[in-house]
């Protein structure tokens, strides 16, 4: 039976040659390990988002009147909305976290030397739109907590002047977090963002696709169509061996959403976020969340304002670019103490900056 | 192909005049309206006066004492109490024609508080405390037990020895706390319940309403400090708990079926998860 349709399909489409020619004669490197797969799960994780989002676009209000009440109404009424609001929340803060480590193995390794730039470069921004993708959710929720972090987040700005306020006042749609903003971070969140990204993921395949996965022994650079290609003449199939592995790590992340959900279901969900916004009452504690806390507490302990967000600029700047920035051939890390002195600084300063931000 | 286009622009100028008046629509329903959360506590001249350089000493912490109290965070500002015009010193401090009453006098206070906690001034006034009152004006009156402007929410410990035998022994005062205690506790355990529920995302609107009901009508009962009214009633009281009790329990269950329905899913993808990774591992 299953084969019967496979056929039918297959006289359609010639899904099969496809298969056959395109996936299974494409190799990655055999040393390929599970987390050389995060691309893959963040990419899932990007589904998943985008199945659990369309469900709660169904019964969310943007407007600041019904927005709380609506979450309210998804997470008590309607049946299995609790599910799908859960996944969603625990998903969008897990995906930072396999994107980073993504972000991180790529830059340990150093593969986004010749001809990976552009590659690196679609990651990153794909990054950082991960990051606007949720704090225009996260005050969708309308409470307490998204409120008052959103009124930190889109404040960073105007600390650079003249452009500062302006971009503060589009991004916000008004002078302070209103009613114009959950409208505006709504259709950030649901239409803008997903067109960007999804247009970047198609970007980053193809490139992925033309130049080959990055090995530690590479087969050398083929040129394939016009572009470099590094072989892997001694590697395995990306299908079905290698999207075996994808979908493994694909499902363990599910299970370490629903493992989130089971055994911590208030890991996201702070008191201060059951409570509906009110801007006339600040809460004794404002803290954006934990992925902004690192360049929140940058800014604050940097006496001039100006400085501290012309370094966090100049630091995504440099993220962005590195590729061109990093002029040097050598691609072990090994050989590169003081590059691997930096990765491993930057990482520690950024976990105390996120983790000690208490104690400043 | 003429009239074509003339029906095109006739359609597209209908659907412009029936949209004109939106983006003025637009900005009023979304951008500058208030929502409901933004409930503004007036705070008026009163408080420009009472911090001001030259105001008598002993008025100058009134402000920071409201501010504190359980009636700013309910939005309850000084004229509700005093009365007056909270937009104009003028009048309300000058005339006392505009109902202003700046210090009560001591029999009039229950009358004060009783412009918003109706049931509570009758019960008062029907009991040993509001006779006394009334009888010799020197009686207790709500102030002598709850204070005045930094007011807090109220709770069974008032009835202390402290402060009743300021006026007479605690001995009676003891009998009421105890007839109060089950019941005052069992409340105060459902006001958790309801916290924690409500941090967990669950909705409890019904509940906490019913609750907060319940609560200001056994409250009432025993500022008539009657014991045996407030004995007599007790078991009305638990019956309305306990139904209560039976909702929030409900609300529980359902958070459980929650963590065991994603537990369920936990362990369907894990083991997903295990059967593609002993089949990838097959040469």
């Amino acid at each position: 039976m299953f084969d019967k349709i496979k056929d039918w399909i297959d006289k359609r489409t010639g899904l099969r040659d496809i298969v056959d020619s395109k996936l299974r004669t494409f190799k990655v490197p055999d040393d390929s390990g599970f987390m050389s797969t995060l691309g893959a799960v963040a990419l899932a994780a990007f589904i998943v988002q985008v199945i659990t989002g369309i469900f709660l676009m169904m019964y969310y209000v943007p407007h600041p009147d019904h927005a709380f009440g609506s979450i309210r109404t998804i997470n008590n009424e309607v049946p299995f909305g609790w599910l799908f609001r859960s996944i969603h929340v625990v998903g969008s803060n897990i995906i930072i976290v396999v994107a980073f480590i993504h972000l991180l193995r790529v830059l340990a390794r150093i593969s986004y030397k010749r001809p990976r730039e552009m590659t690196w470069m679609s990651g990153s921004l794909m990054f950082f739109i991960i990051l606007f993708f949720c704090i225009s959710g996260y005050l969708l929720s309308w409470n307490q907590l998204s409120y008052w972090s959103t009124t930190i987040i889109t404040n960073m700005p105007t600390f650079f002047p003249l452009l500062g306020d302006m971009f503060a006042n589009f991004l916000r749609g008004d002078e302070f977090v209103s009613g114009a903003t959950i409208t505006r971070f709504f259709s950030f969140h649901v239409a803008f963002l997903p067109f960007i990204f999804v247009l970047l993921v198609g970007l980053h395949l193809l490139l992925v696709w033309r130049t080959g996965l990055a090995g530690s022994k590479s087969g050398g650079d083929a040129s394939v169509s016009g572009s470099l290609r590094e072989v892997h003449d001694n590697g395995i199939p990306l299908f079905p061996d290698y999207f075996t592995k994808e979908l493994f790590m694909s499902f363990v992340y599910i299970s370490v959403i629903f493992f989130i959900i089971s055994f911590f279901p208030l890991m996201f969900h702070p008191p201060a976020a059951g409570v509906e916004a009110n801007p006339l009452a600040m809460p004794d504690e404002i803290r954006p969340p934990w992925y902004f806390i690192a360049p929140y507490v940058l800014i604050r302990i940097i006496p001039n304002k100006f400085i501290g967000i012309s370094m966090l600029l100049l630091i995504s700047a440099v993220f962005l670019l590195w590729p061109f920035i990093d002029m040097k051939e050598e691609r072990d890390l090994g050989k590169r103490p003081y590059l691997r002195a930096s990765i491993i600084a930057g990482v520690v300063i950024w976990l105390a900056l996120t983790l000690g931000w208490r104690l400043l | 192909m003429r009239s074509k286009v003339i029906l095109v622009i006739t359609m597209l100028m209908m659907a412009s005049l029936s949209h004109a008046d939106y983006k003025d629509v637009f900005e009023r329903e979304f951008v500058h309206k208030p929502w409901v959360g933004a409930r503004l506590v007036e705070e008026g001249v009163c408080v420009d006066c009472h911090t001001a350089e030259d105001m008598r000493e002993d008025y100058l912490t009134i402000p920071q004492e409201w501010k504190r109290s359980i009636h700013f965070d309910n939005g309850v500002s000084c004229h509700d109490c005093h009365g007056g015009d909270p937009d104009d010193a003028a009048v309300s401090c000058g005339t006392p024609h505009s109902g202003f009453v700046g210090t009560p006098e001591h029999i009039g206070i229950p009358d004060m508080c009783g412009k918003c906690h109706i049931g509570i001034k009758d019960s008062f006034n029907s009991g040993g405390h509001g006779k006394a009152l009334k009888t010799t004006g020197e009686g207790p009156n709500c102030v002598t037990c709850h204070g005045s402007h930094a007011i807090q929410k109220a709770n069974i410990d008032i009835i202390n020895q402290v402060q009743c035998q300021k006026c007479h022994s605690y001995e009676r005062a003891k009998i009421m706390k105890q007839a109060l205690f089950m019941t005052e506790k069992r409340i105060g355990d459902l006001e958790d319940s309801i916290i924690e529920l409500k941090n967990a995302g669950a909705s409890t609107e019904e509940e906490e309403r019913a609750l907060f009901r319940t609560h200001a009508e056994f409250r009432t009962l025993f500022h008539s400090i009657d014991v045996n009214l407030v004995k007599n009633r007790t078991d009305e009281f638990t019956k309305k708990l306990d139904e209560l009790e039976t909702a929030i329990a409900s609300i529980y269950d359902d958070l459980t079926f929650r963590r065991n329905f994603s537990g369920f899913l936990l362990l369907l993808f894990a083991s997903m998860s295990v059967i593609i990774y002993i089949r990838q591992k097959r040469p």
